[in-house]
């Protein structure tokens, strides 16, 4: 395997566990309250914004904008949650997703008339220069983005199954109704979890922004690379997000260089599809 | 029933006159003139600076400039339309949103609602052809100053015009520099396109690929890639291993954003790096970016030039305007464009669509008179300017300075690239 | 009753005479022809989406080819686009058979995942097809050479077409509501496992709507087509015409028949109105008041607007 391809394998893994980080918080919810949250991307991309804003505002780096932009992203998903999203989920399916994407809009275009269509970069010298190591290149900011991807996903994924208060919104997410009768109130869980899929949200978009550009628009792209995350990675499964998540960083990168760019996509979608045909649940999701 | 008061029989005799007055020159006092770019959605940064170029060009003409004056006709010192006894212009826009329904739905709007004399847009060539369409459907003149695709003046159309130079020419400016290059000693023998594959990327990239084939030039690589990747790393590893001398990339102001940043990354740096307008010339582009690619080339088609030039006095004013941002390719096409139009409308001395057509066919705007780099302004029997042209710059200090064709050259050409 | 029946037939009037009432606004005249391309699409998707609840979000699919089969039948053969709509409405249902029958399998979100997957699939593959015009597209006839060109200056004969073609659709849907495949599709829609288990041959029924609906769906493409004349991966296949499908369906009330006329009604409007007051200034407010917009209904109907006159309906009923 020649040291290229490595390359290309290792900044397809980093790539993937970006990807999981932002698909985390969307699979939650998903898993949760089975609702399809077709404003992840733009939630993505605020988080983005606040980390531009501490750096043009207060010349901060991620040190001090990801925990800003966790705690503003949990907000506004706390928000969602009980301005909109608790009235859709007692309709169909449909008005999810009437709902949200409404939502999309009026995020995007908020934040296209607060900022203005213009890109913004942060400077790569905020995060660490590029080392290299064992004869591949890293980059510091990717570096950094990716391995707080993993750590905070484990870490979702630990709260999730490992605590008191993670059983309790699986519970809430299982039966609603049993789990009322438990004393668990479900409106307080489901609350969280858009809090929770908030805050990892804000993180991703705050650590993509160090080494991404940044606009209004940018929320559309993203917003597919998450649904495919998490429907591959299965509904609900944050580890399952986590794994998907590096295997499409891979296939992506790995075809990108060896098929052709526009063709990335194609190998990703194709997978995608032939995953959904013979294992609808995804990797890891309940069957 | 209005009350007979004073006022009333005073105010009824101003308007009287006004009214016979009105009659009286059949010229109006505003000319409306239509802007349809892309306001919201991808394209919206380029479109925006565009609107303010139509903004500015209709500032300049009705607040009038004494040194500008000197060189357009349609300018006069005191401000107004000198052919249409002072009429001032009012430009009114709209947002083609980036689709091609919304263009024509707008283009409608403007031509039968607001009563535009004219139209000038719509930056994307799909949106343009759709516009233009309607345009040329209710007889109404559409000028593009932006949109490339060739097929545009290939449609019988004769209310339609163009003043930018199209792929064809930017083909022709590449070869032409690059043999010289070669000429002169450099390596030329392996060279890369590297575009994004969306109208702008795919239809600019094959023009230039077969013009490079026909002039003997080897294109060893072509790369095409979704615009608005999240990630071009596998890219710019590709081209590291091939590391061909020259590259060329055709991309939008996020991908080039992008790819210059993954290039530092990953250290790879090709002897001569050519970036094609878009986004490579955004002036935000150049502000984010500028100080890491020294000695990128570029083509444009305009540059600032000589002190005095009409080109710099609207960039000085255009950075006004903006508050820092001065004229780049878009916007100075854009004002090109516009100003295009008001030529003709000033020499039509009327509002009348078929007399600003005749006006418009009968265009021949001088090298000294030019905001962007074109030769003149000439058109053919399919609207299309034959005298427009590019010029190629190289980044020098975070700044555009031409340095190709010896004739437009301000600065020398410094080859190998140097980056960051 | 009297009352009731007077208001349908001055709607229907209305309907009819439109494009006399608003002859002195071209762009009024247009507005309504849109919006009824508008309903000939969200009434199409609803025979699957609404009536049968299987969420598509990747409808756009059969749109593009409709858009496309027309063009290239302009660009390639010199026929005129209206010509090419049959063929259009032919691959689209031969398409939806071959998606169908693996993803209606899936439930819920799983099959819009995968329908927004085929979509996104569909329209990359047709930025690499030089036969498709690529990225940059292909347009139609720039002149219009005959009346079949369907290339007008006046939006009167877009209106009466589309009105037609939108009555046909409504028609069938009608009828199929009343027909043994509607009772089919809604005991479908309200539990598939019982509706299975009572004999009901659940994936056929919902193939017969996919693929009836794929058909209408591409209709409205070539229309669209020969109105525009200009099509290309992004305006034919995006993701945006998926969703305002949707959500035109929704807002009206999906699985009912005039749901998705209402909710064009309200939709096509409100964004091209929007952005002719808000949108000259590019700072985006069209879509902020989209958005909230929609946000505000989904909140507080989420049955769609038509299920405000259920509700009235249902009070009625009580007294």
């Amino acid at each position: 395997m020649s040291m290229t391809l490595v390359q290309v394998v290792v900044s397809g893994l980093l790539l993937g566990a970006i990807y999981a980080l932002f698909s985390s918080g969307l699979t939650l919810i998903w898993g949760m309250m089975n609702v399809v949250n077709f404003a992840h991307g733009d939630f993505v991309m605020l988080g983005m914004y606040t980390a531009v804003v501490i750096w043009t505002a207060l010349g901060g780096g991620p040190w001090a904008s990801v925990p800003i932009a966790a705690l503003l992203i949990a907000t506004l998903g706390i928000a969602s949650y009980f301005l909109l999203v608790r009235h859709i989920m007692k309709g169909p399916m449909l008005a999810q997703i009437l709902g949200t994407f409404g939502l999309a809009l009026f995020l995007r275009y908020g934040a296209f008339n607060v900022f203005g269509a213009n890109f913004r970069t942060l400077p790569d010298t905020l995060v660490g220069h590029s080392f290299v190591l064992g004869g591949i290149r890293f980059e510091g900011s990717r570096v950094l983005a990716g391995a707080v991807g993993l750590a905070v996903t484990l870490l979702l994924h630990f709260m999730l199954t490992r605590t008191a208060i993670g059983s309790r919104m699986l519970a809430v997410s299982e039966d609603a109704t049993a789990a009322q009768l438990m004393g668990i109130r479900p409106q307080r869980m489901q609350a969280l979890a858009w809090g929770l899929a908030g805050a990892a949200t804000g993180i991703a978009g705050a650590l993509i922004a160090t080494f991404f550009y940044t606009s209004p628009t940018v929320g559309e792209t993203l917003a597919i690379v998450a649904f495919v995350t998490v429907s591959f990675g299965g509904f609900g499964s944050v580890l399952g997000a986590l794994v998907a998540g590096l295997i499409i960083g891979v296939v992506e990168s790995v075809s990108a260089f060896e098929i052709g760019p526009v063709y990335k996509e194609v190998v990703v979608y194709v997978l995608f599809v032939l995953v959904l045909w013979f294992r609808p649940q995804g990797l890891m999701g309940k069957t | 029933m209005v009350k007979v008061t004073r006022r009333s029989v005073t105010a009824g005799a101003g308007l009287f006159a006004l009214g016979m007055a009105g009659k009286a020159s059949a010229q109006p006092a505003t000319v409306k003139i239509g802007v349809i770019y892309p306001l919201s959605g991808n394209a919206a940064s380029a479109g925006n600076y565009s609107k303010m170029a139509s903004e500015l060009g209709a500032e300049i003409v009705n607040n009038g400039n004494a040194e500008l004056a000197k060189f357009l006709p349609f300018v006069s010192p005191t401000g107004g339309l000198p052919g249409l006894k002072g009429a001032k212009i009012q430009v009114v826009t709209a947002d083609n949103q980036g689709t091609p329904a919304a263009g024509a739905n707008q283009t409608l709007r403007l031509i039968t609602q607001e009563k535009v004399v004219a139209v000038v847009g719509s930056y994307q060539s799909g949106i343009t052809e759709t516009a233009s369409a309607i345009a040329e459907k209710y007889g109404i003149p559409f000028l593009t100053p932006e949109s490339v695709a060739a097929n545009l003046t290939e449609r019988g159309f004769k209310w339609f015009f163009r003043t930018t130079p199209v792929a064809g020419d930017f083909a022709r400016a590449y070869a032409d520099f690059l043999k010289e290059q070669k000429a002169g000693g450099k390596k030329v023998d392996s060279i890369a396109i590297i575009h994004e594959n969306t109208e702008y990327g795919n239809s600019v990239s094959s023009v230039i690929a077969d013009t490079f084939k026909k002039d003997g030039l080897n294109v060893s690589q072509n790369i095409s890639y979704s615009a608005n990747s999240t990630d071009v790393q596998p890219q710019v590893l590709q081209l590291k291993e091939k590391n061909p001398d020259v590259a060329i990339f055709i991309s939008y102001t996020s991908d080039a954003i992008l790819y210059t940043k993954t290039m530092k990354e990953q250290n790879w740096k090709p002897s001569i790096l050519i970036a094609d307008d878009a986004g490579f010339n955004d002036p935000k582009y150049v502000k984010e970016m500028g100080s890491q690619v020294e000695g990128l080339i570029s083509r444009t088609s305009f540059g600032v030039g000589k002190p005095g030039s009409v080109s710099a006095i609207c960039d000085a004013l255009y950075k006004k305007k903006t508050g820092g941002d001065g004229l780049d390719d878009t916007s100075g096409r854009g004002l090109q464009g516009f100003f295009t139009l008001v030529d003709a409308i000033n020499r039509a001395g009327s509002t009348e669509p078929a007399k600003i057509q005749a006006a418009l066919k009968a265009t021949d705007l001088k090298q000294d008179q030019m905001v962007a780099g074109y030769k003149g302004v000439k058109f053919d029997a399919k609207g299309q300017n034959t005298l427009a042209s590019s010029i190629i710059v190289q980044m020098k200090g975070g700044q555009y300075v031409p340095v190709w064709p010896k004739a437009n050259a301000t600065a020398e050409l410094v080859l190998p690239y140097k980056g960051w | 009753m009297t009352g009731r029946r007077l208001l349908h037939l001055l709607l229907i009037a209305f309907v009819l005479a439109y494009p006399l009432v608003a002859a002195d606004s071209p762009v009024y005249g247009r507005l309504g022809a849109l919006v009824l391309l508008g309903a000939i699409g969200a009434s199409a998707w609803n025979i699957v989406g609404g009536y049968a609840g299987q969420v598509s979000v990747g409808h756009a699919v059969f749109f593009g080819i409709g858009a496309y089969a027309s063009v290239t039948g302009f660009v390639h053969l010199d026929l005129p686009p209206i010509a090419g709509a049959p063929i259009g409405m032919l691959i689209s249902v031969l398409l939806a058979a071959a998606i169908g029958v693996p993803t209606l399998r899936l439930s819920g979100h799983y099959f819009s995942m995968a329908t927004i997957a085929v979509g996104e699939l569909v329209r990359v593959l047709s930025s690499t097809s030089d036969f498709l015009g690529g990225a940059q597209g292909l347009g139609g006839p720039a002149m219009p050479r005959s009346v079949f060109d369907l290339s007008f200056v006046s939006a009167t004969p877009y209106y009466y077409i589309f009105l037609a073609v939108l009555v046909a659709l409504l028609g069938l849907t009608h009828w199929i509501e009343g027909s043994r495949m509607g009772f089919y599709l809604r005991a479908i829609k309200d539990s598939e496992r019982a509706a299975r288990s009572l004999g009901v041959s659940a994936g056929r029924y919902k193939l017969y709507a996919y693929m009836l609906s794929a058909a209408f769906t591409s209709l409205a493409g070539s229309l669209y087509l020969c109105m525009f004349g200009f099509i290309d991966p992004e305006s034919g296949f995006g993701i945006l015409i998926s969703v305002k499908m949707v959500v035109m369906a929704a807002l009206g009330g999906a699985g009912q028949l005039f749901g998705p006329l209402v909710g064009a009604l309200i939709l096509v409007p409100l964004e091209e109105l929007s952005n002719s007051y808000l949108g000259g200034q590019g700072a985006g407010l069209t879509f902020v008041v989209y958005g909230a917009i929609i946000v505000i209904i989904a909140r507080f109907l989420p049955s769609g607007l038509l299920s405000l006159l259920e509700r009235r309906k249902v009070v009625r009923r009580a007294d």
